[in-house]
């Protein structure tokens, strides 16, 4: 890889284009910086002004870290453990299904009627509004009923000979991702009142590990399935069909040799998936409220909840902040040049 | 060579059910609601009043405003993040002396979550405590209302977007940049092509479609932004800085106006829609003359 695109530039413009980036590089780190520095000063350290060098400006203390520890500022230890939790449940069972359903697209073909998807769409909306108002079901009654008849009319549909396109396995893959291009209100809104509707039938959503490992299996599955797709398209198709050859059956084939040849694909969506996790705010602030808060709610209420203590708010932020920072290391080095290349064509 | 064996239901479809009945059915839902005049607080028993609520909505200067916050606050700050993100990559495919060390710090902001950031950015642009008030006050510009006016705020909504998602730009077009064949620029190097024409002769043009997705994927996801918002300013001050699912939120979870902010998360849907169409519709003369 030279250098093209600079080779033209004299040394010192060279020069100026080097510095325009340490810039750049500087406005990165230096929130960073300072945020590791702030949670070790004392409140003095703080109230006294801007101040930058431990041992210098200020004396760094660990008090800030043993009063979140200690739950002063709220249960920062459980809420910790319900992000990881949370986090890694969500991310593992996402990367495994979003994987089968990516490996299904790139090894199998698919044939839907589109008008196997309307008849499931109107017989969904259709189903839902009948049984809600005409057979006096509750709504989240009437929407589970509608959904297995929906999808079992739909599946029977795509048998039939119905007129209209029929999709392949592109279209399918665009479906997936285009989920992601929901705004996220729409769902949770809709999401918190369908859960807290099923809670009243007496099956808890609402703040509850299940509700919220769903919600977010859900909303990882478009980039699994949009990464993991071309991790498995760069698998070679001859390691496969020698397998075949032998009878191998498909699922052996996809777990002994498919699956540990992208490991390091499936290693890194976990990763990206889990980070989308740990950070996502929405999701958590409609469908939580207080046994199974994550770490963003609850850091993001240390804002109003006693002014400017910035030690402790640091302290707070870098509590969320440091998993991901050491992910990031590790995400680095798997990014060798081209691992998300895929992904943008 | 695809193969067809009953088994790839069994690969396919537990991603499906998934996704249809997280993501279907919260729409179904909220499609019917958004008809009815339904609230929880004061509860008063549904009613069908088919497109009222998007009639008040339309008539609300409010929501007006929040659309035009949003809008501002995506594009102002998809653009800064483009233009910034395509230098530092070309720099850094460029080999600028320290590159390595750089790749790590670079790609660092857009795995940090949001709230973290907004609040240390709250702590930065404080006006009296700040580091970069002091930083200003050296040039006589001490005790700005950095989120206490309006424009102030919008302004600083914006360089914390730009702060933690031009890496995504580094990192996509730095991919795209080591994709791009080298002879081209080894014929233009013979011909004597100055830096500046081979970057719009050659570069530019070919890095065109990977531009146009990652400026699309960040500008929908520009478009949902609220946790920022939520920490810095809280949509204040007054709703200067209110973005379309802030608003959703407040009406939704503060009021329960159900019949109401179901409408509004659907015109936010249109009005997603339309903007990704028009984007793609516009861009596709120039993608498809480079094929």
């Amino acid at each position: 890889m030279s250098g093209h695109g600079l080779t033209g530039l004299s040394p010192w413009s060279r020069r100026l284009v080097a510095v325009g980036v340490l810039v750049w590089c500087l406005i990165t780190v230096f929130p960073l910086y300072w945020v590791v520095v702030t949670a070790f000063k004392t409140p003095p350290g703080v109230v006294g002004g801007p101040t930058y060098l431990p041992f210098i400006d200020f004396t760094p203390t660990l008090q800030p870290f043993i009063d979140l520890y200690q739950g002063i500022r709220g249960e920062f230890f459980r809420t910790f453990l319900n992000s990881t939790i949370v986090g890694l449940s969500a991310a593992a069972i996402a990367t495994a299904i979003g994987a089968m359903a990516a490996y299904a697209l790139v090894r199998f073909e698919f044939k839907v009627r589109l008008g196997a998807g309307l008849v499931f769409f109107l017989l969904a909306l259709g189903g839902y509004l009948l049984f809600n108002a005409t057979f006096g079901f509750t709504r989240p009654q009437a929407l589970l009923l509608a959904f297995p008849i929906a999808l079992i009319a739909a599946v029977v549909a795509n048998r039939l000979p119905l007129p209209g396109p029929i999709l392949g396995n592109e279209d399918i893959l665009f479906w997936f991702v285009s989920q992601r291009m929901f705004p996220p209100i729409v769902t949770a809104f809709a999401l918190y009142l369908l859960y807290s509707e099923i809670g009243r039938l007496g099956f808890q959503l609402i703040d509850s590990f299940v509700g919220l490992t769903l919600c977010y299996v859900a909303f990882s599955l478009p980039i699994v399935v949009w990464l993991m797709r071309d991790f498995f398209e760069a698998v070679p198709i001859e390691v496969e069909e020698a397998a075949m050859v032998d009878n191998v059956p498909s699922w052996r084939i996809f777990i002994g040799i498919v699956v540990p040849m992208s490991m390091n694909g499936l290693l890194a969506t976990f990763m990206i998936t889990l980070a989308f996790v740990w950070n996502e705010f929405l999701f958590a602030l409609f469908l939580t409220n207080s046994r199974w808060q994550t770490l963003p709610i609850l850091v993001a209420g240390q804002n109003s909840q006693r002014g400017d203590e910035w030690w402790a708010i640091s302290a707070a932020a870098l509590v969320a902040i440091v998993p991901m920072m050491i992910m990031a290391g590790l995400l680095s080095r798997m990014m060798r040049s081209g691992l998300l290349l895929g992904a943008i064509k | 060579m695809m193969r067809n064996d009953p088994i790839k239901h069994v690969f396919i479809w537990p991603a499906v059910l998934v996704v249809l009945a997280i993501s279907i059915f919260p729409l179904i839902y909220s499609l019917t609601t958004s008809f009815l005049s339904y609230r929880l607080i004061p509860p008063i028993p549904p009613r069908v009043v088919w497109l009222g609520n998007y009639a008040t909505l339309l008539q609300e200067p409010r929501f007006w405003s929040a659309l035009f916050t949003t809008t501002l606050i995506a594009f102002i700050a998809v653009g800064l993040q483009y233009a910034i993100g395509f230098g530092v990559a070309l720099a850094l495919n460029a080999r600028v002396p320290g590159e390595r060390l750089f790749r790590v710090a670079l790609l660092l902001p857009m795995l940090l979550a949001p709230v973290a950031v907004a609040l240390v950015a709250r702590m930065i642009f404080n006006p009296t405590m700040g580091p970069l008030n002091q930083f200003l006050a050296k040039f006589g510009l001490a005790n700005l209302p950095f989120l206490t006016n309006g424009h102030w705020a919008l302004a600083c909504i914006i360089a914390v977007e730009v702060w933690q998602w031009t890496p995504f730009i580094i990192l996509m077009m730095l991919a795209g940049l080591q994709t791009l064949p080298e002879d081209v620029y080894e014929a233009a190097e013979l011909e004597n092509a100055s830096a500046w024409q081979q970057f719009w002769g050659i570069t530019f043009p070919m890095m065109l479609p990977i531009s146009a997705a990652v400026v699309f994927i960040r500008l929908i996801e520009s478009y949902k932004i609220m946790d920022t918002v939520f920490v810095m300013t809280g949509g204040g001050p007054g709703v200067d800085t209110e973005t379309l699912t802030l608003f959703a939120y407040q009406e939704g979870f503060k009021k329960f106006n159900l019949g109401y902010t179901s409408a509004l998360s659907f015109l936010f849907l249109i009005a997603i829609t339309i903007i990704g169409v028009t984007y793609l519709a516009l861009l596709r003369p120039h993608l498809e003359k480079r094929r």
